[in-house]
């Protein structure tokens, strides 16, 4: 038995396809008109540039307003889905006791069946006339829950009559229901009460509307007369559907209360489209008629109610809305004077009362704003053209109206209208709505768009000078958060510098709450996200006295963003900026909570620091680089990620000191020393494996034989240590390991035979490793021993494919040239695998992976010994049993046929007969 | 066995001139003889009188005999059998005869609280002595003819309104004659019964809070008994436009649909008028109020403002 | 036509901070069809980088990857060739073109893309080509630390593949091409 003698060095230039220089390549510079794409293109490349993502960490309450909004506005345009989440939203957001008093039970509420058989027989609605509320006296109570079941049983009762034709009683069921709305005693239920009860009056509108509408398409027996457009017209409705149309109206009409007697013809509002082509003037007179609810909640939400249904009807002139809001705005400001306490203060009922009626004035704004065809000039209908002189008048803006105004115009009017808007917040400090947060809101708005600089100007002095007044640090925050943005873009150097001044002022003396935080760190977001440059930010006024008072998550995050910034351009060369992220991780460091590191925000800020470690780059300073490497391990012992960091930045050092080309020998040493010391202290074997192996690589680079022997046991011990078979972990990552044993047999083509232990030493302990194992995988074993085999092969040659890079280490092709037993025992170990191999195969249970299997070795055998009489019958015999696995038709079988047969001796060649070289396929170079 | 009368229209509203079509539907268990289908229109104005509040008038109850309108009939089928099963015999009569033109006055029907205009069609099938006859009754309205209509439209005449506590003509609550009130606005006076009675409302002033503003509809029902004249005010229908103490200087709209069959062209006929008016009253907070939770709306209370405009009421084309 | 990138052994963080300036202004997303990872990325953010210029992307493991779920091997046939990709440090030894070969028939491609030795080759043998698309960041390697930062595009037009080596020399990208056929009896013969 011999090797197959190779000559790598010839080989590669017989095989080498030749290169040529290529002027035209598909990355050319493109030509002028593809050009403007191609920036495009770029910012976006660099937006997603791996080291400079956009880290999710920051969570801008700018934004979030915005998301806010745009998903509100988004949903209007699809009335019944927005209409049902949007009645979610009320019932989350003002939650009910479980019981609820009220001042007088309405005999709907108690179940009795009398109300409707009593109805059932009389034409007229007279009847319906007697108010009921007067029917019970003194305070009584019922549970939430019984409430609620009371109206869906209701509801069922109503669709009940109405099947069975008796849509009188169905009318007089949903009045009760309607009448029920005019109690607000129980403010805080009064919004679920109105999904309840809308609920059923929507329901009877459909069921009005689709009557009409089937009058109107079909005679009484079912004949069809005309199918209705959508868009139908007056004009093509019938007679008896008009008249239908027309009892169904005087039915309402003669509903003695005014609030059910709304609520229901808003119910079938859309049912004016039977009767009139413009049902406009429907929509304007019930706007006028709301004026009769004097209750501000009831009244509101009516309107609320009204602008849903309005949704119904072809889109008209939205001035209706205006004056919704207009007078909505009244009843606002009449709650002070009506809801007074004793104490003159305004009372906790109407900050209720205020809060409850707010949705309503933000669904009214949003439908005003929704259809961005018809603004026009709502924002003067509103009140914002009126001059200054007008505005202290009698008809100030409520703020809380202001508010949701503010929250929904157009960017461009806000822009444009910037200074009219602030005086406006000015004048309205009025209890609905605190004044700061209204000038908040303007900030976030303004941020929004551009605008004239002079108007900013204008607007941030005013801001300012307001808010120098505020003693309280959360106040102040809130608005100054909100004015970063425009601050910051229009580097109105002198205003920021006021700013960091009036927060510090405020925030020194107090321990600073978590709301606070929050804000804060919101304020460092921007900062950090503007300048993005560590040395202007540090040299910010103030910028380490507010850190400072920073603490908790909120201090933690900003750290991260720090780091983030830090990380993100590349390497960091100042020392003292260095120093500065040095304590910033450090403090995150020591932020984190090491019993929970699932938690994605530790891992976070494991892997920042982790990469800021990865990006300081002392240049030149190469020992002041390893003792900073030396500082992070004793500062950060708790991220194991990071001592892998460590491992792989001092070997890089080590290789850069080499590149540097002077000798420095010790430095190389240290560094190496510094991994080997590191390795030991990561928790997961492979990883220990695999850095052993990169060091291994980094100390012969360095002329380091010895470390690199230590290296190498460390890894062997390392890989004993593993326990191939037990651990789901590790048996994830059999591939992994498999692989890394592999890559310790070429790197072993480097390593010079250590005369004391033998040449074959390392390689006997992995095989007797891997013979010991029991439990090892056949296929794992079977592939460890081809790598023995080939490398032994490629260890016998006389020159080996490649060296280190290193002119003092001498390879085995010099250190064992023309040694006979040198080759002998590399030859006798193959030999002894060779024997084994066999066995092994026919351990492995799939029948198809031993075919592969026997392919691998047979491949491995062939390209590394002379066929000799010795080789081919385990060649032969290997094919046979792949043959047997895999069937003569596979292709790997076929392709190592004819590889086998090419190098056999040409005497015989007969062997493989079997080969079939009719699938060979050629690549010819053209 | 059953009888039953259709209409051609089903909302029933004929003029007297206009031929009143409809089918008779019989549906029987086994085919039955008879000597002939009849179908007979009637129409009268029954008029009662009734004691009012006032008690005056209690010795007339019941004295005025009703006064016809029309009672004609036609035969629809002489004669014969209906099959068993469902059958449907259609007919066609006109109300109205076509010479006497100034002979019989078609009143619009009305259905009041002392005067009843009432407009019926009877079918009754024959069948000899020996079995009940069969018949079955359906009221229709009429509607004035519509050549006898005015052709322009009628311009709703408005009256002005001014409430304060000096118009009132009964007492008031002491708070509300030193605080004072005033309510001023505009309502219809003579409106056609298609549209509905408008006008509006503004509170500029009032010292005490309003608990409601409601918009009653009467109905004013006279009746000639022997030389008196019987006059007495009912309620035809209640419309709020303010519930609790708005706001002061907004106008709110008064909007009131006129009931079908409660309302007529405002009538002076000889021996019975029928005439409309509306009462805006003004209900202010008190308890007092709350001790008589049930009053009529017709009497004036001390914690109550009011005042009636008289409303004439035309049939347009 | 369909433009394959072929990359490799950018070992970020590890032995480089980023890719180098003049490769990433030429990469640039549209204009590539699919992309071949020999592997050793090293972090998520390279493969989110890569994914972002092409969403096509096949990526093989090499030894530093965070990602254990990339597989040792991964074939791919676009247009009239199969092409195999490796990491290439479970070859032993490194770079042979004989072991290259034993995988290529095991894989029966006939383009195998290899990389780990940082070192731009390209072979012609037993009728297959081996592609090795060096480091792109010029990362050492095993064997040595100089290394030139270099990647291939394949220009695959039915039969026919051209190959350009874009490699960083001294600050300056240096493009050359080689070009190769497949024979045609491949056509007449009708693969898996």
């Amino acid at each position: 038995m011999e090797f197959r003698p190779r000559n790598y060095g010839a080989e590669e230039e017989e095989h080498a396809i030749p290169r040529v220089p290529a002027d035209i390549h598909p990355l050319s510079a493109p030509s002028s008109s593809q050009h403007q794409v191609d920036v495009v293109d770029r910012e976006r490349n660099d937006f997603l540039d791996p080291l400079r993502r956009p880290d999710a960490i920051v969570a801008d309450s700018g934004e979030n307003l915005k998301d806010e909004k745009n998903s509100s506005k988004a949903a209007v345009k699809l009335p019944g889905k927005e209409w049902s989440s949007f009645r979610k939203f009320l019932m989350q957001r003002f939650s009910v006791s479980k019981m609820i008093s009220i001042s007088s039970m309405p005999d709907v509420l108690t179940k009795s069946g009398k109300v409707h058989e009593k109805s059932s027989t009389s034409t007229h609605l007279e009847e319906l006339d007697n108010p009921e509320k007067f029917a019970e006296e003194g305070v009584k109570v019922i549970s939430r829950q019984a409430y609620v079941s009371r109206l869906h049983e209701l509801k069922d009762e109503i669709t009940r009559a109405w099947h069975a034709d008796d849509r009188v009683t169905s009318l007089k069921l949903s009045i009760k229901v309607a009448r029920l709305l005019m109690d607000t005693s129980v403010l805080q239920f009064y919004p679920t009460l109105f999904v309840l009860a809308t609920d059923v009056i929507n329901m009877l509108g459909d069921l009005v509307w689709e009557r009409i509408k089937r009058k109107a398409e079909f005679t009484e027996d079912g004949v069809l007369i005309c199918s209705l457009r959508e868009n139908f017209e007056a004009s093509d409705i019938c007679f008896d559907a008009k008249e239908t149309c027309n009892n169904w109206f005087c039915k309402i009409s003669s509903i003695r209360e005014l609030l059910p007697r709304i609520y229901l013809e808003l119910a079938m509002l859309p049912c004016w489209r039977f009767l009139l082509d413009r049902p406009t003037d429907s929509l304007q007179r019930l706007v006028m008629m709301t004026r009769g609810i004097a209750d501000p909640l009831a009244s509101a939400y009516c309107r609320l109610y009204m602008a849903y249904r309005a949704q119904e009807l072809p889109p008209c002139d939205r001035g209706y809305l205006i004056t919704c809001i207009n007078d909505l705005e009244i009843l606002l400001m009449r709650i002070p004077s009506t809801k007074e306490t004793t104490d003159g203060n305004f009372s906790e009922n109407g900050r209720l009362l205020v809060s409850l009626m707010e949705p309503t004035i933000e669904y009214l704004m949003n439908c005003l704003f929704s259809y961005q065809t018809r603004v026009g000039n709502v924002h003067l209908k509103l009140g914002l053209g009126r001059n200054r002189s007008e505005l202290y008048g009698k008809f100030p803006c409520t703020s809380i109206v202001l508010h949701h105004l503010l929250k929904e115009l157009p960017t461009e009017l806000v822009n444009s209208n910037a200074v009219e808007i602030l005086q406006l917040i000015e004048c309205s400090n009025d209890y609905s709505f605190n004044q700061y947060l209204n000038f908040r809101l303007l900030g976030f708005r303004l941020s929004e768009g551009r605008s004239q600089i002079d108007i900013v100007n204008v607007v941030v002095e005013r801001v300012i000078q307001v808010v120098s007044q505020y003693n309280i640090l959360e106040e102040y925050l809130k608005v100054v958060d909100a004015y970063m943005d425009i601050v910051l873009q229009n580097q109105m150097d002198n205003y920021l510098n006021i700013i960091l001044d009036g927060i510090l002022k405020r925030a020194c003396d107090e321990v600073v709450a978590e709301n606070e935080l929050t804000i804060l760190q919101s304020i460092f977001v921007k900062l950090l996200t503007h300048f993005d440059n560590l040395e202007d930010i540090f040299a910010l006024k103030n910028f380490f006295e507010i850190l400072d008072v920073m603490h908790g998550s909120s201090r933690s995050i900003v750290n991260m963003n720090i780091l983030n910034i830090a990380t993100r351009s590349g390497c960091i060369h100042d020392p003292t900026i260095i120093k500065v992220l040095f304590e910033v991780s450090r403090a995150l460091h020591d932020s984190i909570d090491f019993s929970n590191m699932r938690e994605d925000d530790n891992q976070q800020s494991a892997c920042l620091i982790s990469r800021f470690v990865n990006m300081v780059a002392y240049g030149p300073e190469m020992e002041r680089h390893l003792t900073f490497l030396v500082e992070c391990r004793g500062a950060f012992g708790c991220i194991n990620e990071l001592k892998e960091t460590l491992v792989h930045s001092s070997n890089c050092l080590a290789i850069k000191a080499m590149k540097d080309g002077k000798t420095h020998l010790s430095f190389v040493k240290s560094c190496v020393a510094f991994s080997e010391v590191t390795i030991p202290s990561i928790p997961a074997h492979v990883v220990q494996l695999s850095l052993y192996l990169e060091t291994a690589e980094v100390a012969l680079s360095g002329g380091l034989v010895s470390h690199s022997d230590g290296l190498i046991d460390s890894a062997v011990n390392c890989l004993q240590s593993l326990d191939l078979m037990d651990g789901s972990q590790i048996r994830n990552d059999v591939d992994g390991i498999l692989s890394l044993i592999l890559k310790l047999c070429s790197l072993l083509v480097l390593v010079p035979g250590n005369f004391e232990q033998g040449v074959t030493y390392t390689l006997k302990s992995i095989l007797s490793l891997i013979n010991s194992e029991l439990r090892i995988t056949p296929r794992m074993r079977t592939r460890v021993l081809c790598a023995i085999v080939s490398l032994s092969a490629t260890l016998s040659q006389n020159k080996l494919p490649y060296h280190v890079n290193h002119e003092e280490i001498l390879a085995n092709d010099c250190l064992f040239f023309g040694d006979p037993t040198y080759s002998q025992e590399l030859l006798l170990l193959s030999a002894s695998i060779l024997q084994d191999l066999f066995n092994y195969i026919l351990q492995e249970p799939s029948q198809a992976t031993r075919g592969i299997m026997a392919l691998e070795a047979c491949n491995c055998i062939a390209s590394s010994f002379h066929l000799s009489h010795e080789v081919v019958p385990i060649c032969s015999k290997l094919m046979e049993t792949a043959k047997l696995c895999l069937g003569i038709n596979d292709k790997y079988l076929q392709s190592t046929m004819k590889f086998v047969d090419e190098h056999l001796p040409t005497s015989s060649r007969a062997v493989s007969s079997i080969a079939d070289s009719q699938t060979q396929e050629g690549l010819v170079r053209c | 066995m059953s009888i039953e009368l259709k209409l051609c229209r089903s909302n029933r509203i004929y003029r007297p001139n206009e031929p009143l079509e409809g089918k008779i539907v019989t549906k029987l268990p086994s085919s039955i003889s008879h000597h002939g289908i009849r179908l007979t229109v009637n129409g009268s104005v029954n008029l009662q009188v009734r004691g009012g509040s006032a008690g005056v008038i209690e010795s007339f109850y019941g004295v005025v005999k009703p006064i016809p309108i029309v009672n004609k009939s036609v035969e629809v089928a002489s004669s014969g059998r209906i099959a068993s099963g469902r059958t449907e015999i259609p007919f066609s009569m006109i109300p109205k005869h076509p010479q006497s033109e100034n002979f019989e006055r078609f009143y619009e029907t009305f259905h009041g609280a002392n005067i009843s205009i009432q407009y019926l069609v009877t079918v009754d099938i024959l069948r000899g002595y020996l079995h009940k006859s069969l018949s079955a009754t359906l009221e229709f309205i009429i509607e004035s003819e519509k050549a006898n209509l005015p052709e322009q439209p009628v311009p709703p005449e408005m009256v002005i309104f001014y409430i304060t506590q000096d118009t009132q003509r009964h007492p008031l609550l002491p708070e509300l004659k030193s605080g004072g009130f005033r309510v001023t606005g505009k309502i219809s006076t003579q409106c056609s019964l298609l549209d509905p009675i408008s006008g509006e409302l503004t509170v500029e002033a009032s010292a005490v809070p309003i608990q409601s503003i409601d918009i009653h509809l009467l109905r004013v029902e006279s009746i000639m008994v022997g030389e008196k004249i019987v006059t007495e005010n009912s309620l035809i229908q209640t419309t709020q436009i303010a519930d609790g103490d708005v706001c002061r200087s907004m106008t709110l709209p008064i909007y009131v649909i006129l009931p079908r069959l409660l309302t007529c062209p405002t009538t002076f006929a000889g021996p019975f008028s029928i005439e409309f008016k509306v009462s805006i009253v003004i209900t202010f907070q008190s308890d007092l109020s709350k001790l008589h939770p049930k009053s009529d709306p017709r009497t004036p209370r001390l914690w109550s403002a009011m005042e009636s405009v008289p409303l004439e009421l035309v049939r347009t084309k | 036509m369909v433009l394959v990138l072929a990359i490799g052994d950018l070992h970020i963080p590890h032995r480089a901070p980023d890719l180098p300036a003049k490769f990433k202004s030429m990469l640039v997303p549209g204009k590539i069809q699919h992309i071949i990872c020999t592997g050793n990325l090293c972090i998520k953010e390279v493969h989110d980088y890569l994914k972002s210029l092409c969403p096509s992307l096949h990526i093989t493991r090499g030894e530093y990857d965070e990602d254990a779920r990339y597989p040792e091997t991964k074939t791919l046939t676009i247009g009239q060739f199969k092409l195999g990709l490796c990491h290439g440090h479970q070859v032993v030894p490194w770079g042979d073109l004989d072991s290259l070969a034993m995988l290529q028939r095991q894989l029966d491609v006939d383009i195998l893309v290899s990389g780990h030795t940082h070192q731009f080759k390209a072979y012609k043998h037993e009728g297959g080509v081996v592609i090795n698309p060096g480091s792109a960041t010029g990362a050492y390697s095993s064997i040595t630390y100089e290394v030139n930062p270099s990647f291939v595009l394949m220009d695959i037009d039915g039969l026919r593949v051209v190959v350009y080596v874009y490699e960083l020399i001294d600050g300056e990208v240096k493009v050359d091409k080689i070009d190769f056929k497949k024979t045609a009896t491949a056509s007449t013969n009708p693969t898996d």
